[in-house]
């Protein structure tokens, strides 16, 4: 798979904050991936030193397997928190600015304003836009001359819900046309609902990551032990439902790729004369420990 | 070409810029209109004490029009104007953050510096040229002898005035990037220019100091003193003047120096801080 953006070992520390610890990740081609973990988790600092805003401490990165320079920068489109536009220029005129950094010509213009439903108002100032158009402003901007990759940072964040479903409607249209995407969100519920890959942060610290319905939609995963581990073993790979097993410490993991209740798996396995004497849900835990996080978190 | 265009975008539409350039070229006409009738006031209320009355001064004729209106269009209250645009729509950026915005679209920070600097550039250039325009017209109209060696003697006025120009739009660059913030920066630059440096000058030239001349070397103050007198006969004999034939390089020298020194400690900060 072809590497979109690696991240080797990246530090920022701000006074006595480290912000990012030592992480690292590797974002392929065409994934939408998420990065999740509440504020202040290091989400926006990660993102600001691999888009040369922030200065990082120790660490390096490559955007496209290369260095990176303002010509990587121009193969991608992102937005950063707020909408940052000049007030006094019509969006459209706020797009021929970002157009010609990019060394775009204009004509992609009009359809990402159509795209982002803001083509009627282009001519109107920034200033005079509400919220919601600000940030489909922004996303008009990102996705010009489709780029290789867009990093959205909290693109929902301050929406109505009508904003909100618009915005995710946006980013859903944009990966179905194969443009990699990097998002960042406190909301879990949003990265499960667009994203594929995921890493959580929390106090800049990558706690897991990898494909979302292992990481995130585990309500079909279960820990698993039983005096024959070989049988149980095929036993679970024997289940109509079954995806992946793991083993670490002599309990096996098992991800199912549609829900299946704990009861349900303690009559398979009685079907097949297996005896557990250990079954937990891994849901629970995962869930519990998200939202451990997010409670230390005042919005 | 391509940053110039950039820059060109966010100005043009901005009204503030229109305003605040109207208001330049207001007080400048103003004063153009106005000085040769306050100059020759205050000679004519010299004159009631004076045996001898002193000539009336004739300020738009060849080739004195380089130097008195250069003298005129750089005092301190007139070159402020153009400096605190330059301060607004360098800290709008900032205040705006779509100075992280270009860098995120792919802008490198040197090419945001560059385009700052051009931006100083095609201030200065401008505003020495559409003075310069005026100047000439003006000279033509009062003139009586138009010989080309009798108008573009002293020329070396409008290159003293571009200089001047230039320089004290980089200390507007500078005291904007170090910063950031609009109304800040325009205090103090304002502040600096028209109360703080002139007495620390006062001070400075205080007899005792006199023979040292280090107030020379203030910052504005050597912008200001690269046309440092007009070239008025009568106020010579009564303020004290001395003459000034040209424009010197030396006089020059300094605030490009000071400028110089400022872009560098602008280009070193700037891309090592975090935005």
């Amino acid at each position: 798979m072809e590497t979109i953006l690696s991240i080797h070992q990246l530090s920022k520390r701000y006074g006595r904050i480290q912000a990012v610890n030592q992480l690292s990740l590797e974002v392929g081609k065409g994934q939408v991936f998420g990065i999740l973990g509440p504020n202040g988790s290091g989400k926006t600092t990660t993102l600001g030193m691999v888009l040369d805003l922030v200065q990082p401490d120790i660490g390096s990165f490559e955007w496209f397997g290369e260095t990176p320079t303002k010509e990587s920068r121009k193969r991608i489109g992102a937005v950063i928190e707020t909408p940052n536009f000049f007030p006094y220029l019509s969006a459209r005129k706020n797009l021929e600015v970002v157009a010609k950094i990019k060394d775009y010509d204009y004509s992609d213009i009009d359809r990402s304003l159509q795209l982002t439903g803001l083509y009627d108002r282009r001519n109107d100032k920034f200033k005079t836009y509400s919220f919601g158009m600000k940030q489909r402003l922004a996303v008009a901007s990102a996705m010009l001359n489709q780029p290789e990759v867009m990093i959205l940072d909290e693109p929902t964040n301050g929406l109505d819900p009508q904003g909100i479903a618009q915005v995710r409607e946006l980013i859903k249209k944009i990966a179905r046309e194969g443009i990699t995407i990097i998002l960042a969100s406190h909301l879990l519920d949003e990265v499960q609902k667009i994203c594929n890959h995921v890493a959580v942060l929390n106090k800049g610290n990558i706690l897991f990551s990898g494909e979302v319905h292992e990481v995130l939609a585990v309500s079909d995963s279960f820990e698993l032990k039983a005096n024959d581990p070989a049988a149980l073993k095929a036993a679970i790979t024997e289940h109509p439902a079954f995806r992946s097993v793991t083993e670490s410490d002599g309990i096996l993991l098992a991800v199912f790729a549609e829900l299946v209740t704990p009861g349900e798996i303690n009559d398979y396995m009685q079907q097949k004369k297996i005896t557990l004497f250990h079954l937990a849900e891994r849901k629970r835990t995962l869930e519990q420990h998200f939202l451990e996080l997010l409670k230390d978190d005042p919005s | 070409m391509k940053l110039l265009t950039i820059e060109l975008k966010k100005v043009l539409t901005y009204k503030t810029f229109w305003i605040i350039i109207g208001l330049y070229f207001l007080f400048l006409g103003l004063g153009i209109v106005m000085a040769e009738f306050i100059v020759n006031a205050m000679v004519d209320d010299v004159n009631k004490r004076l045996p001898i009355p002193l000539p009336h001064a004739v300020l738009f004729n060849f080739p004195d029009i380089w130097q008195n209106l250069t003298f005129f269009a750089s005092i301190r209250f007139v070159l402020i104007f153009p400096a605190i645009l330059i301060i607004i729509l360098i800290t709008n950026e900032f205040t705006n953050k779509t100075v992280r915005q270009n860098i995120v679209n792919g802008m490198s920070r040197s090419e945001f510096i560059f385009s700052k600097l051009q931006l100083v550039f095609m201030f200065a250039v401008v505003i020495t040229f559409i003075l310069t325009l005026v100047m000439f017209i003006l000279g033509l109209i009062h003139s009586d002898s138009q010989s080309l060696s009798m108008i573009f003697n002293r020329f070396s006025f409008v290159f003293g005035f571009f200089i001047q120009m230039i320089t004290y739009l980089c200390y507007a660059f500078f005291v904007a990037f170090l910063l950031r913030n609009t109304g800040l920066a325009i205090a103090l630059f304002t502040l600096y220019t028209i109360i703080i440096e002139p007495v620390i000058y006062f001070f400075l030239r205080a007899p005792f100091m006199w023979e040292n001349k280090v107030y020379t070397y203030l910052p504005v103050n050597a912008v200001i003193r690269i046309v440092e007198y007009p070239a008025i006969p009568a106020l010579k004999k009564l303020m004290n003047f001395q003459l000034q034939d040209e424009v010197t390089l030396l006089s020059c020298a300094i605030p490009v120096i000071y400028s110089m020194v400022m872009i560098g400690i602008v280009y070193w900060t700037f891309n090592k801080r975090d935005l």
